[in-house]
């Protein structure tokens, strides 16, 4: 329905006839192509003058000039066809709507891909900035569990040092007690052994005059509690 | 610690009524002579005291030792109580506790002495002397030997141990030196 406005009415006028101007003065051209031979070094004309300046028949120049003009009618005809149908389907088909709508579909699609690689990088910085923050924390953990296992490595020494010192002076205690135990047995057995010898010694060796001398001390020292 | 107290209780009844009569001094030494009796005729004092036996025939069978002995009035009756009350059984701690109320109210205590060997010339006498001194009461020891205090003397008084013999001095030494206190 567009084919009938005004506008388009007159365009297509004006199309159709700078057309015809145009096939009119290409014929005029060709035709006038064939009395010159010499300047025009086109295959198809050329040939149909040099054809001409080879037999020297006068008589057939004009009957050549009609067929070509025929021939140029009919190409423009041809042409002219062409041009029509091609300009109907053209117009017919949505070809302009589809290159804009696909310029805009590019362009959008561009921008957003724009925005996509935006995005992207923007995601790349904050993965990058993570993995540098990941990286700096890694570090720092590494660090972290390094000074511990420093610390604790030197706490395992100084109890491991302190256990063996406790072990080595309770051994020497152990040692000390075991020496004294074993010198107080030896000083028992031989006060044991003295005792009795003494008791024996004594129990052979009393006499009669000893143990009066025994009562008598007792009884002084009973009379001198008085 | 039951028969002890009511031991006591008997002797302090039969004193109390032996003071009343001046006679405490022989009530004391009859129930002495009943218990060395007992002491010296177990089967005796087995049979009278064992509640198996009808009381009738123990009650015949102290009869019979009483008719025959001087003891007096008071203590045969005291006996026959004792016998009634199935406490005849104790008559040695009440003798006992009977010659302690006689010590007492006589001003005497009973000293028991050990010696190595036989006190001679007037050792025992000092003896006496400086126990009595050194109490305040009469004294009466009984002297006994026991060689395996090897020499010296050891008084027991009441709660008064004085112990001089060599044994107890040999073992203070070889205590001292076992503490040390002669390094």
């Amino acid at each position: 329905m567009i084919f009938f406005n005004r506008q388009n009415r007159s365009r297509v006028s004006a199309l159709v006839c700078a057309l015809i101007v145009f096939f009119f003065v290409c014929g005029l051209a060709y035709g006038s192509g064939g009395e010159d031979p010499a300047g025009d070094p086109s295959g198809h004309g050329s040939a149909v003058v040099t054809g001409g300046d080879a037999h020297g028949e006068g008589g057939h120049g004009a009957h050549d000039s009609g067929k070509k003009m025929q021939d140029l009618i009919y190409r423009v005809i041809n042409f002219s066809l062409l041009v029509i149908i091609l300009f109907f389907v053209v117009r017919k088909t949505p070809i302009k709507d589809f290159f804009s709508n696909r310029i805009n579909e590019i362009k959008n699609n561009f921008e957003e891909l724009n925005k996509e690689k935006e995005l992207a990088e923007q995601r790349y910085q904050e993965l990058e900035q993570k993995l540098k923050d990941f990286e700096a924390s890694r570090q720092e953990i590494l660090d972290q569990y390094k000074a511990e296992g420093v610390a604790e490595k030197e706490k395992i020494i100084s109890e491991a040092e302190q256990r063996a010192k406790q072990i080595l002076e309770q051994a020497e205690l152990t040692i000390q007690r075991e020496i004294k135990a074993a010198g107080d047995e030896l000083k028992q057995e031989v006060l044991d052994n003295a005792a009795k010898q003494a008791q024996e010694i004594l129990t052979k060796e009393m006499q009669e005059s000893d143990q009066d001398h025994l009562v008598d001390e007792f009884i002084k020292s009973v009379e001198k509690l008085h | 610690m039951i028969d002890s107290k009511i031991s006591r209780r008997y002797a302090r009844a039969l004193m109390s009524l032996g003071q009343e009569e001046g006679q405490y001094a022989e009530y004391g030494q009859n129930l002495q002579a009943f218990t060395d009796l007992c002491s010296a005729n177990d089967e005796f004092f087995r049979v009278i005291s064992n509640q198996v036996f009808a009381i009738d025939d123990r009650k015949k069978i102290i009869e019979a030792v009483l008719e025959k002995s001087s003891f007096s009035d008071m203590v045969k009756n005291f006996l026959r109580l004792l016998l009634d009350k199935n406490r005849i059984g104790a008559i040695k701690e009440i003798t006992d506790h009977y010659a302690r109320l006689t010590d007492e109210i006589s001003n005497i205590i009973r000293a028991k002495v050990i010696t190595a060997k036989p006190l001679k010339g007037d050792a025992e006498k000092r003896l006496i002397q400086a126990l009595k001194a050194l109490t305040s009461k009469e004294v009466e020891i009984k002297v006994s030997e026991d060689a395996s205090i090897m020499g010296g003397l050891i008084v027991k008084a009441g709660d008064l141990v004085l112990d001089g013999s060599v044994k107890i001095q040999l073992e203070g030494l070889r205590e001292s030196l076992k503490r040390g206190e002669y390094n």
